[in-house]
């Protein structure tokens, strides 16, 4: 795309956020809104500043929840992919875990946290175990679909042209699969980002994003839970459109499976 | 969501019944064995006799107000999830179908939507919470913020995909703006509302009992859930995400239910979006 046509939609997109921020700084600086509820975007940037100079906390926190976001989201990915790989290929794993995994698919990943405050304990390994559930369902869901809808004539046609399994599995199977398994992927960042600021809420020790705003409740320090509240809202959207936009363009995209987004 | 191993008949439909049935039943005989052989820790891994013992209990013993104990809590959580839909569908269809209508009201909304949609309902809730304190108020509210967001982002993407060649076509029989709107605009935008709420049943549902967890005062699974580990009983813990899976499996066959009653009767599915 040209760099003028992005730069314009750009900034079209980004014209009703700063008026809508003028508005909301003007009305808190004439104090209509209560700045003990209430912060301001001039707050909130100053509040960045406080966090970052000269003590590093907030990109401490957030190295933190980008931590472990990443290995809880590697981990449900490499597992549930596999998982999901086996469970198409197999038909009688198949009828063994599609029941059991339609049941747990329902359960809000939330809830499970009690759970591994209680087994696992308080720290790391819950907020790690919450994420990777977080994800791992809609990967197996999604990886297992993509296989099972392939179409038994490519099977056989590949077959009858002497295709071994091997060749079959990596030359029919999971490129045809690669569409629904990377929107797997892509609805699986949302999850692990959610279940990430939900279990880092209930069982961090070590500090975090979602730590923050709920620790900032108890001192009504509103200008802290703002600032976290936009580097989520930041941070989710920049994951989802460049790493995973870029993860799409690199594969199904130049594969020519899915019509280029605009 | 195709749960079906066999779609065809129904004999077919029993049999996949029989197999489901038989698979959990395994299931839970092999856990009750495992914790019988005492190879997993009772204290951390509850046995499904005791689960379901338990839930038994809690469902015999009677609150303050002489009521179920377990009934209220999956009460609470349905009453909260039912008036925070109401709110965000009635605000989301509305200002949804404001943002399909108007270019500029779109092209000033959507980036906020864009911006905010993505954020967790619960990274909310400690804001909520010094609004609002504990309780209904705070829960409610995150919830419906949470529905709301899928609800507005369908209804406005369902407006906006009509062939403007239908809306030509009856101006041209001569329909004025309410016809357009009732007879043209609304019925060809449904499947997408249709979309948005079972999204914004779900995402609200969710963040209900993530918020019941932190702001919840008494009542409520995820205060259930929450409030039986300060308590070390394990068993609650695993029977309420059950009843949480159950409830929610309950409520997606409801919504299915009114799909085949109006969307599919109506013939208007569209493929399944997630």
């Amino acid at each position: 795309m040209d760099f003028k046509v992005r730069l314009s939609r750009f900034l079209r997109f980004l014209f009703p956020l700063a008026v809508c921020l003028a508005v909301w700084e003007l009305l808190a600086f004439f104090d209509i809104l209560n700045p003990n509820l209430v912060s301001s975007p001039s707050r909130i940037i100053w509040k960045m500043y406080e966090l970052v100079f000269p003590n590093p906390i907030l990109l401490v926190y957030l190295g933190r929840s980008l931590y472990r976001l990443a290995l809880g989201y590697a981990l449900g990915a490499v597992f549930g992919i596999s998982l999901g790989i086996l469970m198409g290929m197999n038909r009688y794993l198949y009828w063994i875990a599609s029941p059991v995994l339609s049941l747990l698919i329902s359960i809000p990943t939330i809830a499970w946290v009690p759970l591994f405050l209680f087994t696992v304990g308080i720290g790391d390994e819950t907020i790690l175990l919450a994420i990777f559930l977080g994800c791992f369902f809609a990967i197996v869901y999604n990886t297992m679909n993509g296989i099972r809808s392939i179409k038994k004539e490519l099977i056989w046609a590949s077959q009858i042209m002497g295709a071994d399994r091997k060749i079959i599995f990596l030359e029919v199977l999971l490129p045809g699969a690669s569409v629904s398994i990377i929107t797997g992927l892509r609805l699986a960042v949302g999850y692990s980002w959610r279940a990430l600021v939900g279990a880092e809420m209930l069982a961090s020790i070590s500090g975090g994003i979602g730590r923050m705003i709920y620790a900032a409740r108890a001192f009504n320090d509103v200008n802290t839970m703002f600032t976290g509240l936009i580097i989520i809202a930041v941070g989710g959207l920049l994951i989802d459109h460049l790493v995973l936009g870029w993860l799409e363009k690199k594969t199904i995209e130049k594969w020519g499976m899915v019509k280029k987004r605009e | 969501m195709k749960t079906g191993i066999f779609n065809k008949s129904t004999s077919r439909f029993f049999l996949q019944a029989i197999i489901v049935f038989a698979v959990f039943m395994s299931l839970l005989l092999l856990w009750e064995a495992i914790s019988f052989f005492g190879i997993l820790n009772p204290s951390l891994i509850s046995r499904p006799s005791e689960i379901f013992l338990d839930m038994w209990k809690l469902f015999l013993k009677r609150s303050p107000a002489a009521q179920s104990v377990l009934l209220v809590h999956i009460y609470s959580s349905l009453y909260r999830l039912f008036l925070a839909f109401s709110l965000a569908a009635g605000v989301g269809i509305s200002l949804g179908i404001l943002m399909g209508y108007s270019q500029r009201i779109h092209w000033f909304l959507e980036p906020l939507i864009t911006l905010a949609m993505p954020v967790p309902g619960i990274a909310w809730a400690p804001i909520f919470m010094i609004w609002f304190g504990f309780g209904d108020p705070t829960i409610i509210s995150v919830g419906a913020l949470a529905a709301f967001f899928p609800i507005v982002y369908n209804t406005t993407t369902g407006v906006r995909s009509i062939e403007k060649e239908f809306i030509w076509a009856a101006r041209s029989m001569g329909a004025d703006r309410k016809t357009i709107f009732f007879k043209v605009l609304l019925p060809s935008s449904a499947p997408y509302i249709f979309t948005g709420f079972k999204l914004g049943l779900a995402r609200g549902w969710r963040t209900i009992i993530a918020v019941e967890m932190i702001a919840a005062s008494l009542w409520g699974l995820g205060f259930m859930i929450f409030d039986a580990r300060d308590y070390l009983r394990p068993s609650i813990i695993y029977g309420g995400i059950i009843i949480l899976a159950v409830v929610y499996l309950f409520i997606e066959g409801l919504v299915k239910l009114v799909e085949r009653r109006t969307i599919a009767k109506w013939g208007m599915v569209r493929p399944e979006a997630m």
